[in-house]
């Protein structure tokens, strides 16, 4: 058991392995956000009607700007963790930049009124904690946030940005402003103002940093953003020539309102908003040719949409002797020959396989042509209905792909076409899928997803086609032999009530209510260990099931059940009483003698372990022999599997399963 | 785990082995070996101490075995007694087994002798016993002593084969005609013999056959929890339902052989060390030291931290120094020894019905993980009968149960759908994890059943929308190629064609194969892949014909084309500047500045890239390329040079790249790129750029900045050239840093 945990990380080495792409190219592939809020009076205004209830609506713009920041970084820290964000408040009173670099001559007064109040780079502890003062000390927030009496040159302001990016960011893929202002027409009065933040937005846009604008309205001064005075002339679309053109979806944010309307708060439409573009869209894979037929193909993006985030692996901290400040020791691995310890280059290694205690080996072409199945491809071998697909038939998290033009033109709409045509008789496509050069080959079922929207029409789930690796026959594990009782059918009426009770919320699982509750206390502990805060004693649990409520809803109807069960119980056991003989291990006898536990009103009492006779010792058991000393005498076969039983670990020789056990009664002890 | 096997092969080696029958390429004994080798070399790769096997020639041109003095037991030589076989034995073997001059020897004595080698070897142990014999039975055979060797196979187990080279088998569909009197004798014989102790009796063709279709390892379940099934909480109401479950995995991925790396020894050379099989160094290595001349390749880790003082500005580390933590950002967060768990998150197995969703709304692009089934506790009959009626209920009000379960103690919680599941003699639940919260991306793509334009317009009509002709064609192609009666099942009834138990890992299978195979025939090229394994990897022909009409249709409904490759031949200064929202003419405005517009612009290091990039709109002769060209190198020069560490290297990276990628898009401008890459080369690693530069010199490589290629661009080098510039330095470079 307890190495089945390397076993999976081997695992994932392995994949990983054949995942790593080597077409990477030529950019880092990481994503660093700049954050530019606007620091103005009407940004500094509070929303006249808020709601004195609700703190949420009583932030002003630029404030509910800098939590929604301050969240961002939080979640980034854990979801993106190598990449980068900064902070920079324009049109604030006070100015400043980069710290030091006299090399080069920038100071603080090179850009008036630009505020770096975060450089971009992976965030680190203090930058957080600097965020959060902010936004929660009003007195600190005071002080910086004061608007400048004279107005901001916005070419400034994107200089400024241009300058930091080209710094701290250098070579990465995906770089981001996400500007939020509430200003639609800076340097109403001078053309030429106008005209270089123009030149220094094209800067920008030939540097390769993308601008997101995050635009707010005040309709209680009955003020509505407008693009179209200036800030289009700022950012750059894909296609702009074409008026048919798909608009990005990314635009479709709709100016977020200052105060509270239909319940929803400035912060929180920004939160969404944000959140909704905080995650680059990294293709997994580009143009995968898809092959619908022989002789048509067309070309697919791959994207991971789902994939489970796992709290960060330990790693080595060198503390310095002369510095309380812990370094990240950063780790390099390089291959050495076993014989004489010399360094190895790629190329030099060979590949062999372990075989009758000796290895097989091939030369590089030789494995290179043994597994080579083709060049990558998506091909549809025909098509099922759905219900052939059993719920089992799963291995990994699926991929979803979505067409793109850029090999094939044309490629959009017969994948629309098809779609649809899967969507509306619910089949899928049976597939021969090689995701990239060299991978294994694997039959992929192709599944059709609906586009999913929120009821404010926010896309929650992109439409697309799902990609599912099926398992083979070797991934298949034989279901365990069992002695099947059916429930007679007043026992599945009564279940039945029961399971109407309980429905989740609109009958599906939403998976956005339920934050994974290990990974969230991780870094909750972890931020406060780098902050140097007081451990949070209680963990924030959303996946426990509302005890009061099910105990409401069905209690009476589990009791019900529980009788039925009793009832139905006996009668079955009077019925095949003639026809079970006791085994010779005596297991049926044991049966009789002590109460199977399943049934409702479960209490403590109730909790009696039954072990096949042949591979358990019962709690009781376990209990006595614990209570006279005696769990040396028992078998270790027997300590395991009660061990595991308690979901115990199961490791170590048989002094530690007594331990263990020893362990597990006293501190039930005082429990019971 | 696997129990105690014992198999002894009798392979007939007689003279008539080395006829080749019925137009086949290999002799009679090279077609039996190949069943005969997979067989072994199956038993070889699983690397069990306790699966023995035994190898008995029959018609040998020697005699050894253990009643080798009698005559009725000429012939017959025991080549490898019961053991596990191992390679050395396996190149022994084949040596062994090869087709000798003789017709004499007995098939049952052979028998005899292997009975004997099992019931010497396996006494009265736990063992499972089998004889395989392959024989093409032409020489004659005494069969007198029949009845005890029958008695004698089942009273110790004894499992019989026997296959027989051309052997008829009215079951499986062949019959040789011509046969002669003393093979048709015999193999009634063997027949009878097989019948009586309840053996195997093939042909052999149909063994040959069917090593094409892998076999799938059992694996023994274990299960991965064991507990309660609970709804409500039993420590808190007496409300509360729990039911003594078992979980077990339905689908684990299988996963091929993975190969281990080597090297070729040092003091070898590289032509020594090409024979195709070899001894792992170390203990298992043949005493004389005869090793392959591989050494195994180890990864060494080494660790730096950040050191102002240090050259280079890193320093390295010993793993001794450093202590266990986390980053949290670009933070250090360490952690003490004694401290190690408090980022725990505590938990004690369980496993609890949090409610219950709809099936027709789930989406199955949620499923997460591997698939695991959930049973009652066996043995408990009222756990089974309680857990049957969630089942049922489940099953008939089309519903799932979305449960929290902690496999072990302290392990993270997990949500996982309960999916009903009712067949004749099996009732259980089956599970796959469900995602997180945190584990959804946001990713957002336009609708594909209509299109929003920038305008705000919604339409239904549009280029990237399928028109009705191309919906009906997919619609039309689509039921065309239904797959879910084109199979065949046992009984030749239609059936689901592509059913997952009828597909193989073609990976695990491929290198399976390909390593037995060159155990046995080391100078032998790999065999083709089995056919069940690439059955998949195209429409079945049968019914893509069928379909062909359609497709037609489809294809031309679709009227997909390719883009053609990059048009090439840009004429510099020509490419459509990109605008803004507003279609702003910015190349106007930028004319306006006058540190920008003239042609001898100067760029300005801090926007070296957006000038280079706009400078390049207006250039129109080579000479401005190269100018533009030389004024960004020396920027680039000037940051490697003012680097301190590799601070710089990121810029200057970028830099190059965007140099490059410009420069492959004129297509005539390979030189001025390639000029200053070699430039670069040069100087950087002669010291010319303020000092030791190989860490970036490194980058230029991962990021495949070399020169520019022929095929990307005009006057562009070969590949050869390209590789040789990229690899041919750092050698250099370590060699003289020696």
């Amino acid at each position: 058991m307890s190495d089945s945990s390397n076993y999976g990380h081997g695992d994932e080495d392995e994949d990983e392995e054949e995942e790593v792409v080597d077409e990477a190219g030529y950019k880092t592939s990481k994503d660093a956000v700049l954050f530019a809020i606007d620091v103005s009076d009407s940004m500094l205004t509070k929303p006249d009607d808020a709601d004195p209830k609700r703190p949420d609506t009583m932030l002003s713009p630029t404030v509910a700007a800098l939590k929604c920041a301050y969240a961002l970084m939080q979640q980034r820290i854990i979801s993106n963790p190598s990449d980068m964000m900064g902070i920079l408040l324009f049109g604030t009173e006070k100015s400043k930049f980069q710290d030091g670099d006299v090399e080069t001559g920038r100071g603080g007064l090179q850009y008036p009124h630009c505020y770096l109040l975060t450089d971009l780079d992976v965030p680190a502890a203090a930058d957080v904690k600097q965020l959060r003062g902010l936004v929660e000390d009003e007195e600190e927030a005071a002080d910086l946030l004061v608007a400048s009496k004279e107005e901001v040159s916005m070419a400034n302001v994107l200089f400024c940005a241009n300058q930091i990016f080209t710094t701290m960011a250098p070579n990465f893929s995906s770089r981001r402003l996400f500007l939020v202002t509430d200003n639609d027409y800076p340097h109403a009065s001078s053309r030429d103002a106008r005209n270089s933040a123009a030149v220094r937005a094209k800067d920008l846009y030939d540097l390769g940093v993308t601008i997101e604008l995050f635009p707010i309205s005040h309709p209680d001064r009955g003020y509505t953003f407008d693009r179209s005075k200036f800030y289009n002339d700022i950012v750059y679309s894909a296609t702009p020539s074409d008026p048919d053109a798909p608009m990005p979806l990314s635009a479709d944010i709709k100016p977020a309102s200052s105060t509270a309307k239909d319940g929803i708060s400035l912060l929180q439409s920004l939160l969404s908003s944000v959140a909704s573009r905080s995650a680059p869209q990294r293709a997994l894979i580009r143009n995968l040719p898809f092959e619908v037929g022989p002789g048509l193909k067309i070309s697919v993006k791959c994207f991971i949409l789902i994939k489970r985030q796992e709290p960060k692996r330990t790693s080595y901290i060198y503390l310095p002797p002369d510095s309380d400040k812990p370094q990240i020791a950063v780790g390099s691995s390089t291959l050495v020959a076993d014989d004489t310890a010399r360094s190895v280059e790629k190329a030099e290694v060979r590949k062999a396989y372990k075989f009758g205690g000796e290895t097989i080996s091939f030369t590089v072409e030789e494995l290179a042509k043994i597994k080579h199945f083709g060049d990558p491809v998506l091909r549809i071998i025909g098509f099922k209905p759905m219900s052939m697909l059993p719920i089992w038939a799963n291995l990994k998290p699926l991929t979803l792909c979505y067409p793109s033009e850029e090999e094939f033109i044309g490629s959009t709409r017969v994948f629309s076409a098809l779609h649809q045509k899967l969507l509306r008789d619910q089949k899928m496509a049976l597939a021969w899928y090689i995701p990239r050069r060299n991978a294994s080959p694997v039959l992929a079922a192709i599944i059709p997803g609906a586009e999913s929207r929120s009821e404010e029409g926010e896309q929650q789930v992109p439409p697309g086609l799902w990609i599912k690796p099926l398992p083979f026959a070797d991934d298949i594990r034989q279901t365990p032999e069992t002695n099947l009782v059916p429930a007679p059918d007043p026992l599945t009426d009564a279940m039945r009530v029961i399971v109407q009770q309980l429905q989740l919320p609109k009958a599906i699982y939403d998976p956005r209510k339920y934050p994974n509750p290990s990974l969230q206390w991780f870094y909750r502990i972890l931020q406060a260990l780098a902050l140097e805060e007081d451990i949070p004693s209680v963990p924030e649990d959303k996946t426990l099931p509302r005890w009061k409520q099910i105990h409401k809803r069905a209690g009476g109807y589990v009791v019900e059940w529980g009788q039925v069960l009793d009832e139905q119980f006996r009668m079955w056991q009077r019925d095949n009483e003639k026809h079970v003989k006791p085994t010779t291990n005596g297991a049926a006898k044991r049966t009789k003698a002590e109460p199977p536990s399943a049934g409702a009103g479960g209490g403590k009492a109730k909790k009696v372990k039954h072990e096949d006779g042949e591979e358990g010792v019962t709690d009781a058991g376990m209990r006595e022999a614990y209570a006279t000393d005696a769990l040396s005498k028992v078998l270790v076969a027997d300590l395991k599997a009660w061990l595991q039983g308690k979901g115990q670990k199961v490791v170590g020789k048989k002094a530690d399963l007594v331990d263990a056990v020893t362990k597990y009664f006293e501190t039930k002890m005082d429990v019971d | 785990m696997a129990g105690k096997e014992a198999t002894v092969y009798i392979v007939d080696c007689g003279s008539t082995m080395g006829e080749k029958s019925h137009g086949r390429s290999q002799t009679n004994l090279d077609w039996a070996l190949e069943y005969v080798w997979d067989k072994i070399t199956t038993t070889v790769a699983t690397g069990r101490k306790m699966a023995f096997a035994g190898v008995v020639g029959l018609r040998t041109d020697g005699t050894e075995n253990l009643l080798d003095n009698e005559d009725d037991y000429a012939h017959i030589t025991v080549f490898q007694e019961l053991g596990q076989v191992l390679m050395p034995q396996l190149r022994k073997l084949r040596q062994d087994l090869v087709v000798s001059g003789t017709d004499g020897g007995d098939a049952i004595s052979a028998l005899v002798i292997a009975i004997q080698m099992i019931v010497a070897t396996c006494k009265k142990l736990q063992f499972q016993r089998r004889i395989v014999l392959v024989t093409d039975g032409r020489s004659a055979m005494q069969a007198d002593d029949l009845g005890d060797i029958t008695s004698k196979l089942k009273e110790d187990s004894i499992e019989l084969v026997v296959l027989g080279v051309d052997f008829d088998d009215a079951e499986y569909g062949f019959k040789e005609e011509g046969k002669d009197a003393t093979k048709a004798e015999n193999e009634a014989i063997l027949r009878q013999l097989c019948d009586d102790c309840s053996g195997v009796y093939g042909t052999l063709v149909q063994a040959v056959d069917e090593l094409g279709v892998p076999r799938v390892k059992p694996t023994k379940p274990v299960p991965s929890y064991r507990g309660m099934l609970t709804l409500g909480n039993p420590e808190e109401y007496d409300t509360a339902l729990a039911i003594d479950v078992e979980r077990y995995p339905r689908t684990m991925k299988a996963n091929p052989a993975s190969a281990s790396k080597f090297v070729i020894r040092s003091d070898m050379a590289a032509g020594e060390a090409t024979q195709s099989t070899h001894t792992i160094d170390g203990e298992e290595a043949a005493p004389n030291g005869t090793n392959d001349g591989l050494a195994a390749v180890k990864t060494a880790r080494t660790y730096q931290v950040d050191d102002e003082n240090a050259p280079g500005g890193k320093r390295d580390v010993d793993r001794d120094e450093l202590s266990k933590g986390y980053e949290y950002g670009r933070t250090a967060v360490h952690i003490s020894e004694s401290d190690q768990n408090v980022t725990l998150y505590e938990t004690s197995p369980s496993f609890d019905i949090l409610g219950f969703v709809n099936k027709n709304q789930y989406e199955r692009y949620l499923d997460m993980s591997r698939s695991n089934v959930i049973v009652a506790q066996r043995t408990n009959d009222k756990a089974s009968m309680a857990l049957s009626s969630l089942i049922h209920a489940l099953y008939e009000l089309e519903s799932y149960a979305v449960a929290r379960l902690v496999m072990k103690q302290n392990k993270e919680p997990r949500i996982v759908l309960l999916a009903p599941n009712i067949e004749p003699d099996l009732e259980c639940l089956y599970d796959l994890e469900l995602p997180f919260a945190e584990d959804m991306r946001s990713y957002r793509f336009p609708p594909l059943d209509r299109v929003v334009t920038v305008s705000g317009k919604v339409l239904t009509v549009h280029r990237n929308l399928p028109n009705d002709d191309l919906q009906d064609a997919m619609s039309e192609y689509v039921d065309s190629m239904d797959l879910s009666t084109f199979g065949q099942d046992d009984a030749g009834q239609p059936a689901e064609y592509g059913a997952m138990d009828e597909t193989y890992s073609i990976m695990l299978h491929r290198i399976n194969q390909v390593v037995k195979h060159r155990a046995v025939y080391p100078d032998t090229d790999p065999p083709p892949p089995y056919e069940v394994l690439t059955r998949y990897s195209q429409q079945p022909s049968e019914l893509a014909n069928t379909a062909h009409p359609s497709l037609s249709r489809l294809i031309q409904a679709a009227d997909v084309k390719k883009v053609p490759p990059k048009a090439r031949g840009r004429r510099y200064g020509r490419k459509d500047a990109p605008k803004p929202l507003s279609e702003l003419d910015v190349g106007a405005l930028l004319a306006q500045d006058s540190k920008r517009s003239s042609k001898q612009a100067c760029i300005d290091p801090k926007n070296a890239i957006p000038e280079f990039k706009q400078l390049l709109q207006h250039a129109e002769e080579l000479p401005q390329l190269r100018a533009a060209c030389a004024q960004l190198k020396a920027i680039i020069f000037d940051w490697i040079r003012h680097s301190v560490g590799d601070s710089g290297y990121g810029r200057a990276v970028e830099a190059i790249r965007v140099m490059r990628e410009e420069m492959a898009e004129v297509s005539v401008a390979a030189a001025p790129y390639n000029e200053f890459m070699r430039e670069l080369k040069g100087t950087m690693l002669d010291g010319g750029l303020g000092g030791e530069r190989r860490e970036m010199w490194y980058r230029v490589r991962v990021n495949r900045l070399g020169l520019l290629l022929a095929g990307e661009c005009d006057g562009g080098v070969s590949e050869e050239e390209g590789r040789a510039f990229l690899s041919a330095a750092p050698v250099a470079a370590a060699a003289a840093a020696q």
